[in-house]
């Protein structure tokens, strides 16, 4: 392996360029002054995509000796490599290290510089040498700590590497120098969204501003722009990029995605034409139009544009990275780690592509649990509890999706529920630290699973139906469903699907509706994807959610799903709200204003409104947001409560109640209202309050088995039943509360759910096992299932072999048995 | 196959139990065994081994710590009294307050007066007797000792190694709940002992939880996992493990206690020992009632009919064959040990409702 060596030992002969090729002969120098000014002329056509010209004005610099003959010898490789001329190029990079190892003492800034860039390219080879890049781009800001140069290549060297931190870094000391540098700026938007933080735009914004003909800031514009799903902007910024540089392929591969995304095959056709027409090799196009598909929900395009690139380009590491990680997304593990395992040979600095193959490695725990359209693959240890449950609600979810949308997807539907948020982040996008619970690409859901999260941070039934609730919007629209309708929809079925699943009005809602802090419909996705502050993405799921009620109150249900098969058409949503709701996007935005504002008017009265500044105190505004008239008697409530002061309390938060009805999250008015009714035992209040927040919030848990626990002690068991089934969505991890509710099916006869409860106990592994099996035995042989019971009975016998209750039950099934394995004669 | 009558057994098996218990022992840990020559039916007994129990609760540092000490400690007794049938006399609790309940609280659990009960009870117990002992409390490490944070100065592992010294005929189990208590292990084993710490590292320094489930064991139905109606001190420290585990767990936090047991008294402790393993073996047949009989054990042993004799050296075979058949599991075919298994518990369930029905109990 060739690398960058320590310094070259004084004494060794420096080479000059000339003598290293013998092709490459010095010209007579007609005109010195001319031949010093023909790299900056190079660099000049390079950037307006003139490469034959450049490659002209490069060559004389070199064959002149020009005193930067070393960056238009770098600048000759990446035409190379830009024309797909991959060899050539390689072989320009390759002297850098000999120029390196035998100069490098005496190397300038801008020639160490040239050298990074060489082995940056260098590292598409050999990954070792992308570390030679970075201590070549080192040394080059150790040479002269003015030049920003080199430290704007490491920044974009480490943003390709996913290392976010040091970037930053490196884009900040740059910035600091020169507040206005556009490929810092750009770096900067990169780093920003990549890591999903607001401001990207803004300094993607100030980078174009510095430069409009920045092709590459030009690039980036259109990818924000597919990502909020507006083609006509992502056009517009990709075409911005071809005025300066017509076949620069990474401004077609956005015009050609945006194309794609718009159905235009013939304009999409031409884009890859001119594409390949520079570079026949070009796998990083096919690459892009991979990674722009996937990330609007079309993941076995993606993988199948993936693989163009690789056919294209088989050293195109990207290319094999998202062909792996797509076939992941699409259920094709084994072919996906295969992939991935090439990918990361090639370029083991991809953090994504690493994370996933760890998590791969994980997958040895886990095991696949089978039933009708659908495979689960759950954490070992939790299969057992979590299937009885998944089983019998993917069932439900399955058929009630299937009926309202007409549609079933392929099966299976594979659905991975993960321990690790950690490892469920990586799942979804390869690294850690997604604020969501869910994902779905369509017919593979992931999931955090019960116990990957606190008790109470979310209601994992809710969370499943709302993921398979994309896998029908996606599928029966082609994954043509805008982010903010399917999202919309699945918040809508988890309502449909149980009283108090999905997303509630919130007073920080209201206030960022009246201050006008929230996207119009007509402008919803860029709710989801470029949120004004922090909030905003939750904001925007319960807003889709209103968007799908109202849609569903004035035009009917079936509107919905007429809207999804005219998204499968093709549509656009200027057409889909045309043609379905016989309405404009403006018009359906006003109709939307005065839903929102009749249907939630008195609790509109009572927030101060988020009004948003455009500026980082937006986030802080937001945080505040809903702190009005209800947090205030909230607060004197809990003030009175301490203080012993019961009657004001009751008072204070009746008043907060009446005030926001539908306020039932954390330690609501409702809450605290139940303490007080307990606390003079008035039970039947307790009960009211607590069948308040019960049928309208999914995660409150502890107001679940308080509920459940006093509707028994009212002899109420199909209303507590009901309650502690609601509860095990929550927190399906207590035996005791297992056993409680096997005992109230028990009472109320109803043997196949007692027969689930008590396997659930018998999942949770109690150190009791021999008493666990006797119980499910019991269960079983209630509901008929003697076999069944048989079996279990065994087990408790086999934990303790005189458990005098199991041996009387075992006799009783033998004798009951007609014939049977180990009957004894 | 049915019940068999195997005459000229039945003597045997009425010396047979408490020998067994005692031999067992004796063969394993070499403390001294309590029945007379085995086949001597006729032979006088010695008296049943006492238990000998001593709860200690170390200073709380808050009130809220205090506080569930001393419902631990209380909770523990009341479990050894009513449970296992321990008498009052024979147990000792020791606390930080001891007014709250002078009636049933010795002392203060001060240094001075561990060792004072430690003493006492060497003095009265005999040759055989079980001494049982529960600290409860914080603990804490210095220079890598533990020590047990107790009002007054605290006490190391050393310390109580000394003034446990003089049970050496006894069979003696101590359990540290305390965080930092993994020290007690090396420094406190010998034979005949069954040290449990709360913590496998002196660094383990967080408040544990592993006290609550231990007690719990006790004094819940929830811990007797071979369903013989006593709980044996491995099967309580089997159920405290599991639940510390599933605690951290379920509240999604990194476990910061990890529980040791050792009893083979090589001085290092196992975390999931067994009663055929080397560590687990002598703390699976340690009760804090010594001479109380298995509920499951049908009662038969003082009969003098032979039919019962014969049914009950027949269950000996069957419990002998139900565990050789367990021990091949892992290599049979899994419908064929099942056919096996069921064929067994079902004979030993007959054989069982026959005794019960020769001997008076419920069939």
């Amino acid at each position: 392996m060739r690398g960058l060596t320590v310094l070259a030992v004084s004494g060794q002969i420096a080479l000059g360029l000339a003598a290293t090729s013998a092709a490459w002969t010095p010209l007579r120098a007609q005109d010195r002054a001319t031949i010093q000014k023909q790299t900056a002329l190079g660099e000049a056509l390079m950037a307006r995509g003139r490469l034959d010209e450049a490659e002209r004005a490069f060559t004389a610099a070199v064959r002149g000796s020009a005193r930067d003959s070393l960056t238009a010898r770098v600048k000759l490789g990446e035409i190379h490599w830009m024309r797909g001329e991959r060899a050539v190029a390689m072989r320009e990079f390759d002297h850098f290290i000999d120029v390196y190892n035998q100069r490098g003492t005496r190397l300038t800034s801008r020639e160490l510089t040239a050298v990074g860039i060489a082995c940056r390219y260098l590292g598409e080879d050999d990954p070792e040498l992308f570390k030679d890049a970075l201590k070549a781009f080192d040394e080059a800001i150790a040479r002269d700590p003015t030049d920003l140069e080199p430290r704007i290549l490491e920044a974009e060297l480490f943003l390709d590497k996913y290392n976010s931190t040091d970037a930053q870094k490196t884009i900040a000391d740059v910035l600091a120098r020169n507040p206005s540098e556009p490929r810092a700026l750009l770096a900067l938007a990169r780093r920003l969204a990549n890591d999903g933080e607001p401001g990207a735009m803004d300094a993607l914004r100030r980078a174009l501003k510095a430069d409009p003909d920045f092709v590459d800031a030009h690039v980036f514009m259109a990818r924000i722009r597919l990502d909020a799903e507006d083609l006509k902007a992502a056009t517009g910024a990709a075409n911005r990029a071809l005025a300066v540089d017509s076949a620069y392929g990474p401004a077609l591969a956005m015009l050609a995605a945006a194309r794609l995304l718009g159905n235009d095959s013939a304009g999409f056709a031409d884009a890859e034409r001119r594409a390949l027409a520079r570079n026949p090799h070009d796998g990083e196009f096919y690459a892009t139009l991979g990674e722009v598909l996937a990330r609007n929900r079309f993941y076995s395009r993606a993988a199948a544009f993936a693989r163009q690139g690789v056919e294209r380009d088989p050293k195109s590491w990207r290319a094999r990275g998202l062909l792996g990680l797509n076939l992941l997304r699409t259920g094709m593990v084994a072919d996906g780690r295969q992939e991935l395992e090439r990918a990361f040979a090639g370029d083991p600095y991809n953090v994504q592509i690493k994370n996933t193959l760890d998590l791969l490695d994980t997958f040895k725990d886990y095991t696949e649990v089978r039933a009708p359209h659908f495979v689960f693959m759950i954490e070992r240890k939790d299969a057992d509890l979590l299937a009885l449950y998944l089983r019998d609600l993917a069932t439900e979810a399955y058929d009630s999706l299937a009926a309202r949308y007409g549609y079933r997807p392929a099966d299976p539907v594979r659905v991975e529920l993960y321990r690790s948020h950690a490892d469920f982040s990586v799942r979804t996008m390869g690294l850690p630290g997604i604020g969501a619970l869910g994902v779905s690409f369509g017919n593979v859901l992931a999931m955090d699973s019960p116990f990957g999260r606190k008790v109470g941070d979310f209601n994992w039934g809710s969370t499943f139906w709302h993921e398979l609730a994309h896998a029908f919007t996606l599928g029966s629209s082609g994954h043509r469903v805008p982010r903010w309708f399917s999202e919309g929809l699945s918040v809508f079925e988890e309502r449909r699907a149980r009283p108090g699943w999905g997303a509630r009005v919130t007073p920080d809602f209201l206030a960022a509706f009246k201050g006008g802090a929230l996207p119009p419909p007509s402008r919803l996705n860029d709710g989801f994807t470029r949120p004004a502050y922090p909030q905003q993405v939750i904001h925007a799921y319960y807003e889709a959610s209103l968007v799908c009620e109202l849609i569903a109150r004035d035009h009917g249900n079936q509107a919905l799903v007429r809207m999804l098969r005219a998204y499968k058409d093709g549509s656009s949503t200027p057409e889909v709200f045309r043609s379905v709701l016989g309405t404009t996007p403006e018009r359906f935005d006003a109709a939307f204003d005065k839903y929102v504002r009749e249907r939630f008017g008195d609790r509109l009265a009572i927030v101060e409104p988020l009004l948003l500044r455009g500026d980082p105190s937006d986030a802080s505004a937001a945080a505040r947001a809903g702190d009005g008239k209800f947090a205030s008697s909230m607060r004197d409530g809990i003030a009175a409560l301490r203080s012993g002061r019961d009657d004001e309390a009751t008072r204070r938060f009746q008043e907060a109640k009446a005030m926001f009805p539908e306020y039932t999250a954390g330690e609501s008015a409702y809450w605290y209202l139940s303490q007080l009714a307990l606390k003079r035992g008035d039970t039947t209040a307790a009960i009211a309050e607590l069948k308040s927040i019960v049928s309208s919030n999914d995660t409150q848990y502890e107001a679940h088995l308080l509920l459940a626990k006093l509707l028994d002690s009212r002899h109420d068991t199909a209303g507590a039943a009901r309650v502690l089934e609601r509860a095990m969505y929550i927190a399906p991890g207590t035996a005791a509360t297992h056993e409680q509710l096997a005992t109230m099916y028990a009472t109320l006869g109803d043997w196949p759910k007692a027969v689930r409860e008590r396997r659930a106990v018998v999942a949770l592994a109690p150190v009791d096992r021999a008493e666990a099996f006797y119980q499910l035995a019991l269960a079983l042989h209630r509901a008929g299932d003697d076999a069944g019971a048989r079996h279990a009975v065994l087990q408790a016998l086999e934990a303790a072999p005189d458990f005098e209750r199991a041996q009387k039950l075992l006799l009783e099934l033998h004798q009951g048995a007609p014939t049977g394995a180990g009957r004894v004669p | 196959m049915g019940v068999q009558t195997l005459a000229g057994v039945g003597l045997m098996r009425l010396a047979l139990l408490p020998m067994m218990l005692g031999a067992v022992i004796a063969a394993q840990s070499g403390a001294p065994a309590q029945s007379p020559a085995a086949g001597s039916a006729r032979a006088p007994r010695a008296p049943a081994p006492v238990t000998h129990v001593l709860i200690v609760a170390g200073v709380g540092g808050a009130p809220e710590y205090e506080q569930e000490f001393y419902e631990s400690a209380m909770k523990m007794a009341e479990a050894a009294r009513t449970a296992s049938g321990v008498a009052d006399s024979a147990i000792t609790v020791l606390t930080e307050r001891p007014e709250r309940d002078s009636r049933r609280i010795a002392g203060r659990s001060t240094k001075t007066e561990v060792q004072r009960a430690i003493a006492r009870i060497a003095k009265s117990a005999r040759s055989g007797d079980v001494v049982f002992v529960l600290l409860i409390g914080h603990g804490s490490a210095r220079d890598g000792h533990s020590l047990l944070n107790l009002p007054g100065p605290d006490m190391s592992a050393a310390e109580f190694a000394r003034a446990l010294k003089p049970l050496s005929t006894q069979r003696v189990a101590v359990v540290n709940t305390a965080s930092a208590s993994a020290e007690f292990i090396p420094v406190l084993s010998a034979r005949h002992r069954a040290i449990i710490t709360a913590t496998s590292s002196v660094m383990e320094r967080n408040a544990t939880h592993f006290a609550r489930h231990f007690v719990d064991a006790y004094s819940g139905n929830v811990a007797d996992a071979d369903k013989d109606g006593r709980l044996s001190l491995l099967e309580a420290y089997t159920y405290a493990r599991r639940e510390v585990a599933r605690g951290y767990e379920s509240g999604n936090q990194l476990q910061s206690e990890h529980a040791m047991l050792d009893d083979d008294g090589d001085g290092k402790g196992t975390a999931e020992p067994g009663a055929h393993t080397a560590d687990g073996a002598l703390a699976s047949r340690l009760f804090l009632r010594e001479s109380a009989v298995a509920a499951n054990v049908v009662a038969g042993a003082g009969s003098s009919d032979p039919r019962v004799a014969a049914l009950l050296h027949h269950k000996d075979s069957l419990d002998a064959k139900i565990d050789a058949l367990r021990r091949r599991k892992a290599s049979m075919d899994s419908t064929a040990y099942e056919r096996a298994l069921e064929a067994l518990l079902v004979d030993l369930a007959t054989t069982n409702r026959t005794l019960r029905q020769l001997t008076g109990g419920t069939p």
